[in-house]
């Protein structure tokens, strides 16, 4: 029907009853002032573009913020020599620990054991919202940075949260809660930075294949705003993971389908790119740095490993590559998918989560030496236990 | 002790009342709803088999439905036969299933119970028939109105339209499943009471000298008649009842179907079967939603890309991908209900990609319903008829159910039996109360 149609109707309304004319009047009026108001933020927004003035605005704020680094460096008289005669910081024992968290923002803490394989077991709802809970290895003087899918952050000390016996039975209730989730957000993820001063990027990535990096020389502002952003452009898509990342660094994705790409960080925008073009079905499940030296391993839910080494996966320049795949298209059918990955060294460990809640050690060389790993229900999660920065087990 | 209460299963919107010899006390089963005595006949079934109802039902739906994530997988469905004139083989049938999708909202479950041919639906994993997805309904219903009360119920009048369905069979199939239904339920006692009649017995309370009247029962299902001579116990007499299939859900169709498919890309949409097929499915909204397939949404962005009618498809997209479609049923049934006291409404739906805005006058709606006029008004004479009556001997005509309150029916209403004698009783609590006076007898 067109418009014209449409304008007589009304007026036939008005005709039959002219008091509705009034509503009428007034209906249209209202509309009037919504399109007029939208009319007006689109010409705005139009000449922001045309004149460049957001460009301006964060050429603005690195200036400034190069500014302000100057001046520390001044006020410190830093230099590389003098960095390098710093007296060697004192070695604060530390322990590797294991957290494990969900969306709904509990987290434990399980002091790791070299001898001890089982972990322990987790009973209750093991799926919030959608997503199953989250293994990640820490040193217990780790600093934690906490990002919600709203793009809000939180900090928190892997030393404030409870410590779980290793080996023990535990339900959600009892896990620490260090901050909350608001309304309408969960938590995405969690990630160590205590590495920050020795890092350039905070590099995020979506479930839908999106990356963004910030500069950690924002990381004040950021961690006193308690927002650095979502990293996801739709209203379907949401944060999966961050990273701490240096310029040359390379970072990769895997999927749960299957795909794997890797990109350079330094070839990526301040803005939020796509860098995997993924099927309708299809998630990230599993994003890290790709060191030199390391190689690719991922898990099905059924347990089977792969294991690719890292130079077997190129670079993608495109934003628009679909990626590698790793399952073939016949297992893909028979319902094979991924349900974690990682970067790891032959020395490293895995941490496992089935379905039936149980959290057990394996050890790569085991794993890629078998193709396969053993669990009790279908494989929920994976976290990769890689002793790093002098954190020590303890012994049993 | 215990009690016999009054349920009126509606199409669109139940209740649950008590009698005491004296008074009809509403029960507030549904504290959610700004109305907490009336409560929407509609169910939310989670994956794990959590059944919620009414206004929690619908902030369930939206607390998980909205902005969720989707996660297709391939499901074996089942195998089709081919058989030809020298071959014969079997090939699998795969369908595309959101495993992320945390439950069911199930609406117009009455209507289900008088769909010929309708055997029940699938909630995820279970086969729902129903029979069951009623019992679900007034079992949570019961529980509900047993809280307020304090006191188990035992015994339930529950109200039926005059015909549930044009065939008697259906008929008395659909009250069977009803009554099964309830006893299923936990009320050990189960009768059943004409809608236009408990609506009688109410409009009963108020007068004080025996009268003919017509009750006019117009609710979101059905339209339900009857003519009856009220006033005194010793009098009362049914002298005829009469029903059709037409009512406040016709209307909600009839709108999406006429004015509102054009935002969604009716009309400058013509030679693709696939998308044409889901715009058609718009007016049903239960199907709506199952639509959203990947294969679907792969041929909206070829046709988006392909510029045919972009910001319709888009929104079409938005429509079924975003889970919007009982908020747009609900805003046409807004609108509707609006048109009843304005001259004119706004019906509009923004989202991301769906900027819809409709100005809808009381005369498009007229014209828009006028064909279901002549089935209302024959339905209306034949009943009176068969009465033998005629329309000056009628002292009362008492509206109830919501689309009563349509000016077109009320007109009629005054152009047959006079203005002065059409009386309004409470749209929303006349039928309910008058079961409970029955259950009360």
């Amino acid at each position: 029907m067109s418009f014209t149609s449409k304008i007589n109707e009304w007026m036939k309304e008005v005709e039959e009853r002219p008091e509705s004319a009034i509503t009428i009047v007034r209906l249209v009026v209202r509309r009037l002032r919504e399109l007029s108001e939208r009319n007006e933020e689109l010409l705005a927004e139009n000449i922001d573009l045309q004149h460049g003035t957001r460009v301006e605005e964060y050429q603005k704020r690195i200036a400034h913020l190069e500014y302000q680094l100057d001046m520390l460096k001044r006020r410190f008289g830093m230099d590389p020599a003098t960095m390098a005669n710093l007296p060697a910081p004192m070695d604060v024992p530390s322990a590797l620990n294991l957290l494990v968290y969900n969306s709904l923002g509990r987290i434990f803490r399980i002091e790791l054991d070299a001898e001890k394989k089982e972990i322990g077991n987790l009973t209750g709802e093991m799926i919030t919202d959608h997503e199953p809970p989250r293994l990640l290895a820490v040193s217990s003087n780790e600093n934690l940075l906490l990002l919600f899918t709203s793009g809000r952050v939180e900090t928190c000390s892997a030393n404030d949260i409870p410590m779980m016996q290793l080996g023990g039975t535990w339900t959600w209730e009892q896990a620490a809660l260090p901050s909350e989730p608001h309304a309408g957000e969960v938590l995405a993820c969690v990630i160590p930075f205590s590495r920050l001063p020795l890092s350039e990027f905070f590099l995020q990535v979506s479930r839908r294949g999106f990356a963004k990096k910030t500069l950690t020389s924002m990381s004040e502002s950021i961690l006193e705003n308690h927002f650095l952003g979502k990293g996801a452009l739709h209203k379907s898509d949401q944060p999966f993971d961050m990273m701490l990342s240096r310029k040359n660094d390379v970072a990769a994705l895997v999927t749960y389908e299957g795909k794997v790409t890797a990109f350079d960080v330094e070839d990526l925008s301040y803005t939020t790119d796509e860098r995997i073009k993924l099927s309708v079905t299809d998630y990230v499940i599993g994003a890290f740095i790709l060191p030199p030296a390391t190689s690719i391993l991922c898990v099905t839910q059924t347990g089977k490993v792969i294991h690719r080494e890292s130079k077997s996966i190129e670079a993608a320049k495109s934003s628009t590559s679909k990626g590698q795949s790793l399952i073939p298209p016949t297992r893909l059918e028979q319902g094979v998918r991924f349900m974690g990955a990682a970067a790891v060294k032959d020395s490293d460990q895995v941490a496992i989560l089935d379905a039936s809640g149980r959290i057990n050690l394996h050890d790569v060389s085991a794993m890629t030496g078998n193709g396969s790993v053993a669990a009790e229900g279908w494989i929920l999660s994976m976290g990769l236990i890689s002793p790093e920065g002098g954190a020590k087990r303890g012994a049993s | 002790m215990s009690i016999k209460v009054g349920i009126d299963f509606g199409t669109s919107n139940s209740g649950i009342a008590v009698y005491d010899g004296n008074h009809v006390r509403l029960l507030p089963v549904d504290p959610k709803n700004v109305l907490p005595e009336v409560i929407k006949t509609v169910l939310y079934i989670t994956r794990e088999y959590h059944s919620y109802l009414g206004q929690e039902a619908v902030e369930a739906y939206y607390r998980d439905n909205v902005n969720r994530q989707r996660r297709f997988v391939k499901q074996w469905a089942g195998e089709i036969d081919f058989r030809g004139a020298d071959m014969h083989y079997v090939r699998d049938i795969f369908v595309y299933v959101d495993e992320l999708k945390p439950g069911r909202l199930l609406q117009y479950l009455k209507s289900a119970l008088r769909k010929e041919g309708y055997s029940g639906t699938q909630v995820f994993e279970r086969f729902y028939t129903a029979g069951d997805l009623a019992k679900t309904y007034l079992s949570l219903l019961k529980r509900r109105a047993e809280d307020v009360l304090g006191e188990p119920i035992h015994a339930a009048t529950l109200g039926r339209p005059v015909k549930f369905s044009e065939s008697a069979k259906q008929d008395q199939k659909a009250e069977e499943t009803l009554r099964q239904a309830a006893h299923e339920a936990g009320f050990k006692e189960v009768d059943f009471e004409l809608e236009p009649i408990a609506a009688a017995l109410y409009y009963e309370q108020s007068i004080s000298k025996p009268q003919n009247v017509v009750i006019f029962d117009f609710g979101g299902g059905t339209l339900d008649i009857a003519i009856m001579r009220l006033g005194d116990s010793r009098s009362r007499k049914v002298y005829a009842s009469g029903g059709v299939d037409i009512a406040g859900s016709d209307f909600d169709r009839t709108i999406i179907e006429k004015r509102m498919l054009s935002h969604f890309g009716y009309g400058r949409v013509k030679h693709h079967p696939e998308i044409l097929e889901m715009i058609h499915a718009i007016p049903d909204w239960m199907a709506l939603p199952e639509l959203g397939t990947p294969i679907n949404r792969n041929i909206l962005e070829k046709a988006i890309h392909a510029k045919i009618a972009p910001v319709r498809l888009k929104a079409l997209e938005e429509l079924i991908y975003n889970d919007l479609a009982f908020t747009f049923y609900n805003r046409v049934e807004a609108g509707k209900i609006a048109l009843s006291k304005e001259g004119a409404t706004v019906i509009s739906l923004e989202d991301k990609n769906i900027a819809l805005w409709e100005m809808y006058t009381r005369h498009q709606f007229e014209s828009d319903i006028r064909h279901y006029l002549a089935d209302v008004e024959k339905v209306l004479l034949d009943t009176l008829a068969k009465s033998g009556l005629e329309p000056g001997q009628i002292d009362a005509v008492v509206k109830t159910g919501g689309s009563s309150n349509i000016p077109l029916f009320t007109d009629m209403l005054a152009r047959i039996f006079g203005t002065d004698k059409v009386k309004e009783s409470n749209a929303l609590s006349s039928v309910v109360g008058g079961l409970a006076i029955k259950a009360g007898m």
